[in-house]
């Protein structure tokens, strides 16, 4: 048989954790959060966006300063208008799928 | 449906998102700032400071929690560091230790209404048996649980409970004659 003091003690203990509404608590708390740290995400986005502007840099000078552009619209502005609009078209086709699933990938179910 | 502690600690991680951290503020305000009032002998303004500082600190700390113990475990192991740094520093600021406290918060001296209220007869014990019996007893954690968030041995924390318990038992059947 249980000790009915072990018994009124444990009952007054639990008694004396109530559930402490949050009355502004939570927003207090995060009006004093700093900035948020910086993600490994972030860290990888920088890492990627500047390995990327040096493949450029590097792409330009070595292709002497950037003559295969300068030929590309030159090879372009000689195909006919058909095959032209159809260049477009695909290109605008996969830069618009690339988006769709890029916003896609972000998405997620809410918090609450 | 609702995440669990672990996606939405995945999404600070990971994404930085506040609206996460600040849901798992919302789940576990109360009993980070129920154990703060507790070891703070019911000051609720000082618990409360503390608990702010609390999430604060885990916010900036988060990549230091790996998932070994539960994320509430770890919480109330940042709160109760939080809590010990608090009390050295006034400690060092007002001269006023634990030992003080406890001389005047003697069984015997203390004002008879107030040995009705188990608060005060917690605030009776010395801070190791009272965090003990706070987490265990009325939070919930195990005593392995326990000895994580105070970071000491096992068997001690089984002590400290033991002997806190028997003194509110004492003080308790004190009330009940």
């Amino acid at each position: 048989m249980n000790d009915p003091l072990e018994d009124l003690l444990d009952a007054r203990l639990r008694e004396e954790a109530p559930y402490i509404d949050d009355n502004g608590f939570t927003a207090l708390v995060m009006q004093r959060l700093p900035s948020r740290p910086s993600s490994l995400q972030t860290q990888r986005s920088i890492v990627i966006l500047s390995a990327a502007i040096l493949s450029v840099v590097v792409a330009y000078f070595a292709s002497g300063e950037g003559m295969f552009v300068h030929d590309t619209f030159a090879r372009l502005s000689l195909l006919p208008p058909l095959q032209l609009l159809a260049l477009f078209v695909v290109c605008g086709i996969a830069m618009l799928t690339s988006g769709v699933w890029a916003a896609l990938s972000r998405t997620r179910s809410p918090i609450l | 449906m609702e995440l669990s502690d672990a996606d939405l600690l995945a999404r600070v991680v990971v994404d930085g998102d506040h609206h996460a951290f600040g849901e798992l503020v919302r789940r576990h305000q109360s009993p980070v700032r129920g154990m703060l009032r507790q070891l703070t002998r019911a000051d609720v303004e000082l618990a409360d400071d503390l608990a702010q500082e609390t999430f604060i600190r885990a916010y900036k700390n988060i990549r230091s929690f790996r998932g070994e113990a539960k994320f509430s475990t770890w919480l109330y192991r940042v709160a109760y560091n939080v809590f010990r740094e608090h009390a050295r520093k006034r400690k060092e600021l007002v001269g006023i230790d634990e030992e003080q406290l406890q001389q005047q918060a003697d069984p015997q001296t203390t004002d008879p209404a107030l040995r009705h209220d188990l608060m005060s007869a917690l605030g009776q014990l010395p801070l190791h048996e009272r965090s003990a019996i706070v987490l265990c007893c009325q939070n919930g954690l195990s005593h392995d649980e326990a000895a994580r968030v105070l970071d000491i041995p096992l068997g001690t924390v089984k002590t400290n409970v033991l002997r806190g318990r028997e003194k509110l038992k004492k003080i308790l059947s004190a009330w009940a004659t």
